[in-house]
């Protein structure tokens, strides 16, 4: 592929001095995505607290508890995993773990500079929209793996959950596949430079956003893991390290789902002046963060049979009129 | 750009593991499972062949679209089969299954 | 045969296969068929379709396979026991598996077909989108009533009987 050193050792540092290696391995790759994910986990403890009216994580270190998540980290880490004699142990321990890998496969579809993009696929957004596909199969083989019962009904809730939401987030980012004429990621961040598709897109950008907190099965949508019913859901038997695992696949997936809707909505790297794209494409992203983490302490949970009518029917239907309204707005008005 | 024979290789082994599998298998399960592969083989057949004509034909493409959308459509309803037939008989092996009515 | 990602991609994809046709348990037999159909999805890229890849993962492994699992799980093994005498069935079976594997094996003589070399804009995704809803737009309408008649036969399949 490139000229390599035969020199083993200096072809090792060729390698790992390559852009395409830093961008993987450090920005906006899997370095950055643990420290994210970490900040991410006390980020959501903090904001759930303070509207709840509590302080949160405040004793491990001066800055309000920002390393407990490290400590936590830590923790689990140490942890003595203890799977149970009947669980498959093959599927047990890979969803999880490849639950992280998916994620962290999103987050390598984002532009988050022009600089800083790991891959540029023509069809970028359907791989990313394709890849969260995937996660329900995940989800299912690990509640069934567990081989208990209240883990399973979890993993079934969150495969109707996440397969039935596909459909209004593959649809509702159509609109903006529609007004910018690309799948490309990075030409529909510059397809915004003349105006934000939020703007025109509202109703598809929100519907996206519910989609995603459904797919993400954040609170409201947390049916699958409701604490008082089925304990923690699929997520119940798993000790130590494949907790965290599980859990920090969760906050990946919010860290690119709000990656990818300031890139297809908010115009991702665009901003004036004198600040470089890098920080406005990550302040909009943690502005989006923050919107679906207080989205936890306004709402209730939603009920199975809301959740699966409001998905099929009022969703469906609401993103194929944003799909009409976007048909016009391109089109024009027909004069009467 | 490798070879296409290399490809239609591929394709040939898949479908000969698909009907392998049709034919000596029990579980109607297994049968979804090896015409799953027969599709897939067809597929990757057709892709391989659009690329013969030099520019590639896109018509390929677009008949593979049409097959994986009915290659999943006949799965669920062959599935939703296998459900109903369980339900039925509590077993699902297919040499058990040799009367159309009862 | 010198590139060594198709090398890899496609033993992947008959391993995969092969497994899930002879694994003993069935999700075993999902899981490397959701792998056999990753490596379709790859082979697909190779040759320079990607919209077709991506429609192919997101269908077959984030729909298909997942209606596998789920009836598996549903479902259960079949009860019994396996023949253990060598039956027609497996030797017809075995010829007809011996004779793809001659034309294949046969096939990958590297001179047999000459394939294009570049894709250009023949492959570019509009062209792909202009030919799909120009050409075959009456056909993607049928597609969807098909659709809708697979969901409704499905459905009305699967609906417990309330006598």
């Amino acid at each position: 592929m490139v000229d390599l050193p035969p020199d083993p050792i200096s072809m090792t540092i060729a390698i790992m001095t390559s852009p395409l290696f830093l961008k993987i391995a450090i920005f906006p790759g899997l370095t950055s995505i643990g420290i994210i994910a970490a900040v991410l986990t006390w980020l959501d403890r903090k904001i759930t607290a303070r509207v709840q009216l509590r302080i949160g994580p405040q004793y491990v270190s001066p800055l309000g508890g920002i390393l407990q998540s490290f400590a936590d980290l830590i923790k689990l880490a140490f942890k003595e995993l203890i799977i149970p004699e009947k669980a498959d142990r093959f599927f047990f321990v890979l969803a999880p773990v490849f639950g992280l890998v998916l994620g962290a496969g999103l987050i390598g579809l984002i532009p988050f500079s022009p600089e800083s993009l790991i891959s540029n696929v023509e069809v970028g957004l359907p791989v990313f929209l394709a890849f969260v596909t995937l996660s329900p199969t995940l989800v299912l083989l690990a509640g069934w793996s567990a081989n208990s019962k209240y883990p399973f009904i979890g993993g079934l809730r969150s495969l109707f959950q996440q397969t039935g939401y596909e459909i209004p987030l593959w649809l509702s980012s159509l609109g903006v596949v529609m007004m910018a004429g690309t799948f490309n990621l990075t030409k529909i961040i510059q397809a915004q430079s003349t105006g934000w598709f939020i703007i025109p897109q509202l109703l598809g950008a929100i519907i996206f956003l519910v989609t995603s907190v459904a797919e993400q099965e954040r609170i409201p949508f947390d049916l699958p893991e409701a604490e008082p019913e089925i304990i923690m859901g699929w997520q119940a038997e798993y000790p130590g390290f494949l907790f965290l695992a599980a859990q920090g696949a969760g906050f990946v997936k919010l860290y690119a789902f709000s990656a990818l809707f300031t890139t297809i909505y908010l115009g991702g790297y665009l901003g004036p002046g004198p600040l470089p794209p890098l920080f406005w494409s990550l302040f909009k992203t943690t502005i989006m963060v923050v919107l679906v983490i207080l989205l936890r302490g306004a709402f209730g949970r939603v009920r199975l049979d809301q959740l699966l009518r409001y998905g099929w029917t009022l969703l469906l239907g609401l993103a194929i009129v944003n799909i009409g309204i976007t048909y016009f707005l391109i089109v024009g008005f027909p004069t009467i | 750009m490798e070879p296409l024979s290399s490809f239609f290789a591929v394709s040939a082994i898949l479908l000969g593991i698909g009907v392998y599998g049709m034919t000596t298998k029990r579980s109607a399960i297994r049968i979804i499972f090896s015409v799953e592969l027969v599709y897939n083989a067809a597929n990757l057949n057709i892709i391989a062949f659009s690329r013969l004509r030099n520019p590639p034909l896109v018509t390929g493409q677009v008949l593979v679209l049409f097959s994986i959308s009915l290659a999943a459509m006949e799965a669920a309803v062959g599935l939703a089969i296998i459900i109903l037939a369980f339900r039925l008989n509590a077993d699902i092996d297919l040499r058990k299954m040799t009367k159309l009515k009862g | 045969m010198t590139d060594p990602a198709f090398v890899v991609i496609a033993a992947a994809t008959v391993i995969g296969a092969i497994m899930a046709v002879e694994a003993r348990d069935l999700v075993y037999g999902a899981a490397s068929l959701g792998i056999s159909f990753l490596g379709v999805a790859a082979l697909f890229i190779l040759l320079d379709a990607t919209y077709v890849a991506v429609f192919q993962i997101a269908v077959y492994i984030g729909a298909v396979v997942v209606l596998i699992l789920f009836t598996v799980m549903l479902v259960g093994p079949v009860k019994g026991e396996a023949p253990m005498e060598l039956k027609r069935t497996s030797l017809f079976a075995a010829v007809l598996v011996s004779m793809f594997l001659g034309i294949g094996g046969s096939l990958a003589n590297a001179n047999a077909f000459p394939g294009a070399d570049m894709c250009g804009a023949s492959c570019d995704l509009q062209k792909l989108s202009q030919t799909l809803l120009v050409n075959y737009g009456t056909q993607l309408e049928v597609l969807s009533f098909v659709l809708v008649a697979a969901v409704i036969g499905a459905l009305t399949l699967a609906k417990a009987e309330k006598d």
